[in-house]
């Protein structure tokens, strides 16, 4: 959808506007006020990328304490193990099975709740409630109905007949279920975000083309989806970093398995530093590293590639 | 169309609570029960309230939000308020610094803090849980764009009256960006209460876990049972919802002021 | 085929010679810390307070802090055990890490039974066994199989605090209708695939699943302890030597998971994945015929027959055929920490060692919480005698523990990655059921594991 091409130009980035010009004056006490934000950031943000940094060049002793640098090597360990490229592969596989259907399900149905039918309101809050709802708390609800054995879906299932699923057991299928639950997540804010767009959207432009002849699905698909775009691109790149950061789901649901199938950077992260009494940091850092470049390679590709499509109004 | 859709969207939130009220025998039913054929179970709850201090952890996960809350709205208005109004050099390496942490995943950095935040022996505390989140990119972009289409005029005008720096901003500015600071509130608050993988990891004891690690212990427990975990979840999510059901004017407000340049 | 040791006789052997020479530690590592001097308590002055960080919560917890304050009145003004939760078992490990690194560890910790060799190799314990050997502590009434566990190269490392055992849990209304004997535990894996095939509801019989239990590595444990081969070599870790490699792609766990996944495969065994909670969740709700758990369960499994109306068996952990091995053992034991901490400190952790060790109080936990009381005369306190009346099934689990012989095998595995290693078991499981060769499957893991173990024990040399 966002492929959507119109021939608009891009309006200026707001950052480009002209600044006002600096007075000599009261230069210090101008970045006083950039210190509280400029010192959380120090702490929590530019030191621990640092120490990740030199972490994932350093090896560890039984007690995770850093123990003599090692060069290159976990880098190298990471290019050559062929279970980290399948978890690179994973986590985009994820991205994808998350981010296109949340986006494409929630332009549908804010279409479809665009409209004057008695009861619309109670539609929409329904539809939206799932953003009530936490990573924990959904997944939790979720891990119940999944259950192999007992669960509810298998149950709904075998009401018709249909033989048991093994929603989150089966390595083939468990990835799907986990994208699934992120889905449902994802989808009250995506509907309350393009709704809103939608509701923005001037009427007289939809009056105009109607005017022109354009009705129904001609209508929608070059005259409204064009003009949501500056939503869908900020859900796209926003969705696209949530679902890169993928964590409680996963934990909550498979914790990775079964046989890793579940297992994406964020969470080979997590096991390779915190959890089966591991505290590999050197090599989970490099991992960490390596989360750092895929999300910055990412979000400058939206940038560059998608957002020349963006029509801004 | 829609029909279809209600069920698929709204049969999680209708399980979640209809199982909260069923027994094992229901929960398992095999084909499914949809409600709780054998009578309403209101145990499950007293069970998920004895089994781990819900009430106090929803206390911490407010906290804890409300802090992350205050501290992001602060650093962010005077950060952006420097970077919109007053004279600096090298403006737009500063903004672009600030804005650049927006694209660092926590998880990149989460081992670090971990071990600082344990050598500072602040585990299981709640600076643990909020001092690395008091300020955000995101905050400081929302505002920085919202500042910036302000009457110029306006500040000049005050500075020409002799109106302070501080006073500027306490008096008019702050006032005057009332929806904006509004949205960034209910972001980052929603943000905060919904962080998971960092409570887990600095927090031990129940008493102070949030509640989104409080119901995922539940699940754990030896005394695993399925309708007391949903019935934990319900306890958790009920206040969301209402918030969601009864000010959902007011949220979509907050995200069109917020959420889209 | 395996060297059988009795390892409770050198023990006992060991509590009337002299001290172990420093150093002479095998699997242990370098050098090690001592017991202090006993008068150190004495010497100290005023009130010498111990941090005892624990990771159990819930009714568990509240059954500590009952031991802790007792002991506490007891010793008023010379000895205070502060107790404080660190969260779950792998927490609690992570916690110690980053404590020894800042050099604020607790002078007593309980550690789950998979961190054993890890402790050890921390260097940072004082093994339990100096602290015996000194007092000539009898240790004759410590049920011989679960300290069997802790112990490694005829040293005991730690005291055994909470203990759990897996059986077989089963579901008498439904052996009933299958025509089964609700009385007889299926024993063998045959059995207890006969007993599935009748009760499942692909052969209409009365259960969803005549069978169904966790993908969870610890059964596979069992199954090698109860066929009598070894996890790891060399001697499951117990001996001289570090273990140096994993030999769990053995006969027994290969036929173990030929045999599950033919249950599985013919539709008689349900899969839930590896939570065990899950699996737990599906034998309470009555439709499932037989699973596997730990003891540990039983209160909550007793509760929900009771609610769902039918009875609760509990049988032996099956075997691959009968003999005198049995299961192993599993839970978490108690440490004293050497490094940083005063002698006076240190003998203060082993008086409360000795005090929870006490019949009387090894009643009240076993009460308390389900686990198994580590001494054998707790069993004929009335406290306990009462609430066994109360939980018939428990018997069944005593008479399990009682029956094996303490051998190199039913000690279990010990190496430095245990957790990785059954993690890795599972994985390879999930793969077996999927379609994997078990042999292979399980081969490969043990391979995997290699370089993992390799490290491991070149930075713990």
């Amino acid at each position: 959808m966002t492929t959507t091409s119109t021939d608009a130009s891009t309006v200026p980035d707001a950052s480009e506007i002209p600044r006002r010009k600096p007075s000599r004056r009261g230069q210090y006490s101008s970045w006083l006020y950039l210190v509280p934000a400029l010192a959380v950031f120090a702490v929590f943000m530019f030191f621990p990328l640092a120490r990740s940094f030199v972490l994932s060049f350093q090896g560890n002793d039984i007690l995770g304490r850093p123990a003599g640098f090692v060069g290159a090597e976990h880098y190298l360990k990471l290019l050559q193990d062929s279970e980290f490229h399948a978890v690179l592969l994973r986590t985009i596989a994820f991205v994808v099975l998350t981010v296109v259907p949340v986006i494409a399900i929630s332009l549908m149905l804010s279409l479809l709740l665009h409209q004057r039918i008695r009861g619309i309101r109670f539609f929409r809050t329904a539809f939206a409630s799932p953003f009530a709802f936490s990573v924990a708390t959904a997944s939790v609800i979720f891990a119940v109905m999944f259950n192999q054995a007992t669960g509810v879906l298998n149950g709904i299932l075998g009401t018709f007949g249909i033989g048991r699923v093994g929603w989150i057991t089966d390595p083939h299928i468990a990835l799907i279920s986990i994208a699934l639950t992120t889905v449902w997540m994802q989808m009250g804010y995506n509907l309350l975000v393009l709704s809103a767009g939608l509701g923005s959207v001037p009427d007289d432009i939809i009056e105009a083309a109607r005017l022109d002849g354009a009705g129904g699905l001609r209508l929608q698909r070059s005259i409204i989806i064009p003009l949501l775009t500056p939503q869908i691109f900020f859900l796209l790149v926003t969705g696209t970093i949530n679902s890169l950061q993928s964590f409680g789901q996963i934990h909550i649901l498979t914790r990775g398995g079964p046989q890793g199938s579940t297992t994406t950077l964020v969470y080979s992260i997590y096991e390779q530093a915190f959890a089966y009494g591991n505290s590999n940091f050197g090599y989970a850092s490099a991992q960490a590293i390596v989360l750092l470049i895929v999300v910055v390679v990412i979000t400058a590709l939206q940038f560059g590639l998608v957002e020349r499509k963006v029509f801004y109004q | 169309m829609l029909l279809i859709f209600l069920v698929l969207i709204g049969f999680p939130v209708y399980f979640g609570f209809a199982g909260s009220l069923m027994g094992p025998g229901d929960i398992n039913a095999y084909p499914a029960a949809l409600w709780p054929r054998s009578g309403a179970v209101l145990r499950n709850f007293a069970g998920a309230l004895d089994a781990i201090p819900l009430l106090r952890q929803w206390g911490n996960s407010v906290a804890m939000a409300g802090i992350i809350t205050a501290g992001q709205m602060i650093t962010s208005v005077l950060a952006s308020f420097a970077l919109v109004f007053l004279p600096m050099r090298w403006r737009t390496f500063w903004f672009f610094l600030l804005l650049s942490t927006m694209m660092v995943p926590v998880e990149a950095i989460i081992i670090p803090n971990y071990l600082f935040i344990s050598d500072a022996g602040l585990i299981n505390t709640l600076p643990a849980l909020t001092l690395p989140f008091l300020a955000h990119g995101f905050g400081i972009f929302l505002l920085r764009q919202a500042f910036m289409s302000f009457p110029a005029e306006l500040f000049d005008a005050a500075r020409i009256d002799g109106c302070s720096n501080p006073r500027f901003l306490l008096r008019i500015l702050i006032p005057l960006s009332r929806p904006t600071l509004m949205a960034l509130g209910f972001w980052s608050f929603l943000m905060a209460w919904n962080m998971y993988f960092w409570p887990l990891l600095v927090t031990q004891t129940p008493q102070m876990q949030t509640i989104q690690i409080g119901i995922t212990q539940l699940k754990s427990a030896d005394n695993f049972n399925a309708g007391l975990v949903l019935a934990g979840t319900v306890l958790a999510v009920v206040p969301t919802l209402l918030l969601l059901i009864f000010g959902q004017r007011f949220i979509v407000r907050g995200l069109t002021g917020g959420a889209i340049k | 085929m395996i060297r059988r040791r009795t390892v409770m006789a050198s023990m006992a052997g060991m509590a009337v010679t002299a001290p172990l020479v420093a150093g002479c530690s095998g699997g242990g590592g370098g050098s090690e810390a001592k017991a202090p001097d006993s008068g150190a308590l004495d010497k100290a002055d005023g009130e010498t307070t111990v941090a005892f960080w624990h990771s159990m919560d819930g009714t568990n917890g509240d059954t500590l802090e009952k031991l802790v304050k007792a002991f506490n009145e007891k010793n008023s003004g010379k000895i205070t055990i502060k107790p404080v939760y660190q969260g779950e078992y792998d927490d609690g490990i992570t916690k110690y890490k980053a404590a020894v690194q800042s050099g604020s560890t607790p002078a007593l910790v309980q550690i789950y039974d998979l961190g054993l060799q890890f402790m050890i190799d921390s260097g940072t314990v004082v093994p339990m066994q100096s602290f015996i050997d000194r007092d000539s502590y009898d240790v004759s009434d410590i049920q011989p199989n679960i300290a069997g566990y802790y112990t490694v190269a005829d040293k005991l490392w730690s005291m055994p605090f909470n203990t759990s055992m897996p059986v077989l849990y089963y579901n008498k209304k439904l052996f009933e209708k299958a025509g089964l004997d609700p009385d007889k535990a299926p024993e063998t894996l045959d059995e207890v695939g006969e007993a599935a095939k009748a009760l499942s509801k692909k052969n209409d019989g009365p259960a969803e699943f005549g069978f169904n239990g966790a993908i969870y590595g610890w059964f596979v444990e069992q199954i090698i302890a109860t066929t009598g081969e070894l996890y790891c070599t060399p001697d499951n870790g117990r001996g001289k030597e570090r273990a140096s490699a994993f030999a769990f792609d053995n006969d027994a766990a290969v036929e173990f998971l030929t045999w599950w996944k033919k249950l599985v495969d013919d539709g008689i065994a349900g899969n839930t994945g590896r939570a065990p909670a899950d699996a737990q969740d599906a034998f309470k709700s009555g439709t499932i015929g037989i699973t596997l758990e730990s003891t540990g369960a039983l209160g909550g499994m007793k509760e929900a027959a009771d609610e769902q109306d039918f009875e609760l068996g509990v049988g032996f952990y099956p075997r691959i055929e009968k003999n005198e091995y049995g299961p192993v053992i599993g839970g978490a034991s108690l440490y004293v920490v050497g490094e940083k901490h005063s002698d006076a400190e240190k003998e203060a952790a082993w008086k409360f060692v000795q005090f929870c060790n006490e019949p009387a109080n090894q009643a009240t936990w076993h009460t308390g919480t389900g686990y198994f009381p580590v001494s054998k005369k707790a069993l004929d306190e009335p406290e306990d005698t009462k609430w066994r009346k109360d939980f018939p099934q428990f018997d069944v689990a005593i008479q399990q523990l009682d029956e094996t012989e303490l051998s190199t095998p039913t000690q279990g595995g010990t190496a430095g990655i245990m957790p990785q290693a059954r993690k890795a078991v599972e994985e390879a499981w999930e793969g077996i059921l999927q379609g994997d060769d078990p042999k292979e499957g399980l081969t490969k893991a043990v391979k995997g594991l290699q370089s993992a173990l390799d490290q491991y024990n070149d930075s713990a040399g």
